[in-house]
């Protein structure tokens, strides 16, 4: 069911945005961004940080001026991780509010269900999140975009560092939808590729548990009795927590197998594991707030430590990096008209806390480098971190355009 | 009914179809695709009300003939096939060979063993659709890349414009309305409002209701896949969660609201249902709670449902003022 996640609590704080830009800049016309993320339910972190990031970005925005003279205004939507909601809120939000921009997506079953009807609504939209290929591939089109790693640059940079780690035989656990069985599926194409001789479990022998599973417990034990020694997890959310719970009391992380976690680097399953996670895995992310000491993004983890008393996650920085990405092609095109939009977001190249990132013109994938790190325990934050940090390079994880397979 | 009445009743039904077809001219686009929705769930309703309105029968599967509708045009539409029509005439074919294969089983039994039965079933077809991955996508839904034109006489209509989709879909709701109140104008439908009134006395005298059941569980199947093929057509995708349990209990909510006794009732319910939401939503995230609010008093109150005590009511005016008169 349709449900409405603007709580009141927005409501006023739009409000109160408006009373008090209101009298600096009375004449401009506002800009609407509308975000579309996960707000209800066990995968809800994700949206709660993502909005906290969003937010961040719009009073920054505004305090120096906003965006060609007008202010932002934010409009939140709740997708429930299911796409006829996802795409009643992207209704909602270009029919009703009338909004400039979409931000969104954290679920790739639902980016790839939803995006096909995005240019009926001539809006752009940035995806911060959902990684699925066919995004920026098989249905990309001229509307959407992503700035985000996607999956074939994260499970590249898995593959990279599974060839180094000694494993043999490799075997995976993965939501069993489009996700999942692809993350496996690139994994296994890019690995023979980097180093032949490995070995793969077959389809019957790897673990893809559905989506609301809770109890873990027989897909773990799967994994444990099989004859593999490297497994790839590309479980997220609360699934993730749930798995690395369950499998941390039967034994799984004890050091006998190598265990990667595409998606393990999320502050949102950090924070709530604290130290239930075990050190010394491998895992990966889109952004990790530690990973580079540049001036951008100091400031960026300073403000949003200052506002909101945590580390910005990867969820977090992408709506924060994709209003300010709105910016700079806004700045770029000297408007804000929708088209004029997607014409200089096509190669944009814009400064992020991440690092620079570049949006390819033919695919709209953004070159972002891909960051994976090992799992440790530092005094000094109340998560775990990674140490050490390993970056891998845009141009190293990338596909090629042809290989995306983008035809618009 | 009366020559006047007839009369009334037919200018009303132009001039409602006249309003909801210069709908797009005066209402926002926004509330253009509202009204959309309302059309195929009222239909949706509307159709489900042939069971429990006018044969007495509380189905909890229908949303199971829903969904086999909008994944019929999505798979259609995705493998190849461009004809809109022809996509929507198979949902339409594929929901009344499902209804006939259900309802068989269905339709000996009453009341709640029936209201069970329809959800075992309804319950399966949403498991096919969640974990045949290959065909169905599973959870992901099924995204319809592209809806192809209609072509009318050399004139090709995109659906891609939410307009000329709301057309679409009212013409589309029409015919199916026009359907069910021939039905249920005929000696058929009387033959179903004498089961829900006493099927032990109509058996006696000789008819079959057994039969009489599952036709009108079969036609409910139809019109159900009918509005499922356009809800799969309007959201451009279909997703698991439309043949849920849960879905089923829409249209029950829409027919109870409106008036289970009235042949318009599931269609103002819908209206009610969506209204009641849209007005909700910007007041709070829990909007659910409110229609449970408004849902006691019209139970308890106004068993006849919202349309159907409006109705009564303007019936019983115009009786009470001839009394008294000469």
């Amino acid at each position: 069911m349709k449900m409405n996640k603007r709580l009141p609590v927005v409501f006023v704080a739009i409000l109160l945005m408006g009373l008090v830009f209101a009298p600096l800049a009375p004449a401009a016309t506002p800009v609407k961004i509308g975000f579309v993320y996960i707000m209800s339910g066990p995968f809800s972190a994700y949206g709660q940080f993502a909005k906290k990031g969003a937010e961040l970005a719009v009073a920054e925005i505004n305090a120096a001026g906003g965006i060609n003279g007008h202010p932002v205004e934010a409009y939140f939507e709740d997708s429930t991780g299911k796409p006829d909601v996802a795409i009643r809120a992207f209704r909602k939000l270009v029919f009703q509010e009338k909004v400039n921009y979409l931000i969104g997506l954290d679920s790739s079953g639902v980016a790839k269900t939803v995006v096909p009807s995005i240019p009926q609504m001539k809006t752009p939209l940035i995806i911060t999140h959902a990684a699925t290929p066919d995004v920026t591939g098989s249905v990309c089109n001229r509307y959407v975009f992503r700035i985000s790693v996607n999956l074939a640059q994260n499970v590249k940079a898995a593959s990279l560092l599974a060839a180094e780690t000694g494993a043999t035989t490799w075997t995976t656990v993965g939501p069993d939808y489009a996700f999942g069985h692809q993350s496996w599926e690139y994994f296994e194409k890019y690995l023979k590729a980097i180093k032949p001789g490995m070995t793969f479990l077959p389809k019957d022998e790897v673990a893809f548990p559905p989506f609301k599973t809770t109890d873990f417990s027989p897909y773990i034990n799967k994994v444990m009795q099989s004859k593999a020694d490297g497994v790839l997890v590309s479980l997220w959310g609360g699934n993730l927590i749930d798995f690395v719970r369950q499998g941390k009391e039967m034994g799984l992380f004890n050091g006998k197998k190598q265990i990667l976690i595409t998606l393990g680097a999320a502050v949102e399953v950090l924070g709530a594991l604290k130290d239930k996670m075990p050190e010394g895995l491998w895992v990966g992310t889109r952004y990790w707030f530690l990973a580079n000491d540049s001036a951008r993004n100091t400031a960026f983890v300073k403000a949003y430590h200052d506002r909101y008393g945590e580390y910005p996650s990867y969820n977090a920085h992408g709506a924060y990096g994709a209003v300010y990405t709105y910016k700079a092609a806004a700045e770029k095109a000297g408007s804000i008209d929708k088209e004029k939009i997607i014409d200089a977001l096509e190669g944009l190249t814009v400064e992020l806390p991440v690092g620079k990132i570049t949006i390819r013109p033919e695919d709209h994938q953004a070159l972002t480098d891909a960051c994976w790190g090992k799992t440790a325990a530092d005094p000094a934050y109340p998560i775990r971190v990674l140490k050490p940090i390993k970056i891998f390079k845009a141009a190293d994880v990338t596909p090629s355009v042809t290989d995306a397979g983008c035809k618009k | 009914m009366n020559g006047a009445a007839y009369v009334k009743k037919t200018i009303l039904l132009i001039l409602g179809t006249a309003l909801l077809l210069a709908a797009p001219a005066i209402l926002p686009l926004y509330w253009i695709m509202i009204t959309t929705e309302v059309l195929i769930m009222g239909l949706f309703a509307m159709g489900f009300n042939l069971l429990l309105g006018y044969t007495g029968l509380l189905s909890f599967g229908q949303a199971g003939f829903f969904g086999v509708g909008a994944y019929t045009v999505a798979l259609i539409l995705s493998h190849g096939g461009t004809s809109v029509l022809l996509s929507l005439g198979a949902a339409v074919v594929v929901a009344l060979i499902t209804a006939v294969v259900i309802g068989y089983l269905c339709v000996r039994r009453d009341e709640i063993f029936f209201a069970m039965i329809t959800l075992g079933f309804g319950m399966m077809l949403y498991t096919v659709a969640h974990n045949w991955v290959e065909l169905t996508g599973g959870s992901d839904g099924l995204p319809l890349m592209m809806v192809p034109p209609l072509s009318f006489f050399g004139c090709e209509i995109s659906l891609f414009d939410p307009v000329q989709m709301y057309r679409f879909v009212l013409v589309m709701v029409i015919i199916g309305i026009w359907i069910l109140w021939r039905i249920v104008q005929s000696p058929f439908g009387l033959m179903l409002t004498a089961i829900r009134e006493n099927r032990e006395r109509l058996a006696f005298v000789g008819a079959n209701v057994r039969q009489l059941r599952l036709a009108a569980f079969v036609i409910a199947g139809g019109v159900a896949g009918l509005a499922g093929g356009l809800f799969g057509l309007f959201n451009a995708m279909a997703t698991p969660d439309i043949m849920h349990w849960s879905f089923s209990a829409r249209p029950v909510l829409m027919t109870v609201l409106g008036g289970m006794g009235i042949f318009f009732g599931p269609m103002a319910g819908a209206a009610i249902y969506f209204g009641l939401e849209q007005m909700m939503t910007h007041l709070t995230q829990n909007w659910m709670i409110f229609l449970g609010l408004a849902l006691i008093p019209v139970v308890i109150y106004f068993p006849k449902g919202i349309l159907g005590s409006l109705v009564a009511w303007k019936k019983t005016v115009p009786q009470k003022r001839k009394k008294p008169l000469p």
